[in-house]
């Protein structure tokens, strides 16, 4: 499995990418697309988040969404 | 601006081929991708669609002109956003480089479909659009052909890793 950016993330990564993976091919891919893992994303997204704050990354991120936002309608 | 394109078929399905896309890295071919985090996801519930935001960090050296306008840099950031359509089965990857944009433009199109001829098959397609800021424009042929051959060479190794995660996953 790949690594975080924040090394201290990695655990909570696996955890979720792990739950992630099973959903995906389990439901998603199967017609259900009711989410699952979610509680487990929000706990490691909130340690990338900060990872990606310490390392400046947040600012470049934010410019970037300017051109191209990341919503539910922007893909259509 | 500069166009990369390549285009290759994959021996397994596309529910095959578009799981294992999110366990494609680590591998031993593109050890230069370094870490990959989830920023957001959501299915549309409108249109069944997966859609995610992906920060790719990458490790790897840049020429030494364009090394110097930017720092001494070597880890290098990208974000991804992908949309998969499992109904009409079609996964879209957009990635563009986050660092250095100022000086330069990088953004990568990668989609996997069903092979029309054979729908055990998969189709996939990879565009990079290659463009210098005005800053930097008296040498951007030069750039823009360095990244390029990075692509072409990235491409080759991502494509060897790919099919080894596919038959390691499936075989």
């Amino acid at each position: 499995m790949s690594q975080s950016i924040g090394a201290q993330c990695n655990d909570l990564k696996k955890e979720y990418d792990t739950c992630f993976n099973k959903w995906y091919s389990e439901k998603f891919l199967k017609g259900d697309l009711r989410p699952e893992c979610e509680e487990l994303f929000e706990k490691y997204r909130a340690c990338v988040l900060n990872a990606i704050k310490q390392k400046q990354i947040d600012k470049l991120l934010v410019e970037a969404r300017k051109d191209d936002p990341f919503t539910s309608t922007s893909g259509k | 601006m500069k166009l990369f394109e390549a285009t290759h078929t994959f021996f397994y399905k596309w529910s095959q081929v578009s799981a294992a896309n999110w366990r494609k890295y680590p591998n031993d071919n593109c050890p230069h991708v370094v870490a990959i985090d989830v920023l957001d996801r959501h299915v549309d519930p409108e249109t069944g669609v997966l859609r995610t935001e992906r920060l790719i960090t990458c490790h790897q050296n840049i020429p030494g002109m364009l090394n110097k306008l930017c720092g001494g840099c070597t880890v290098t950031y990208s974000r991804e956003v992908s949309e998969i359509d499992p109904q009409n089965k079609v996964l879209k990857m957009t990635s563009c480089n986050l660092s250095m944009n100022h000086l330069i433009n990088v953004t990568e199109t990668v989609t996997y479909t069903v092979d029309p001829t054979n729908s055990s098959r998969t189709l996939f397609k990879q565009e990079a659009r290659i463009k210098c800021g005005e800053s930097i424009s008296k040498f951007a042929g030069y750039i823009e052909n360095f990244f390029i051959q990075r692509f072409r060479d990235n491409s080759v190794q991502g494509r060897q890793g790919f099919e080894n995660v596919l038959d390691r996953l499936m075989g």
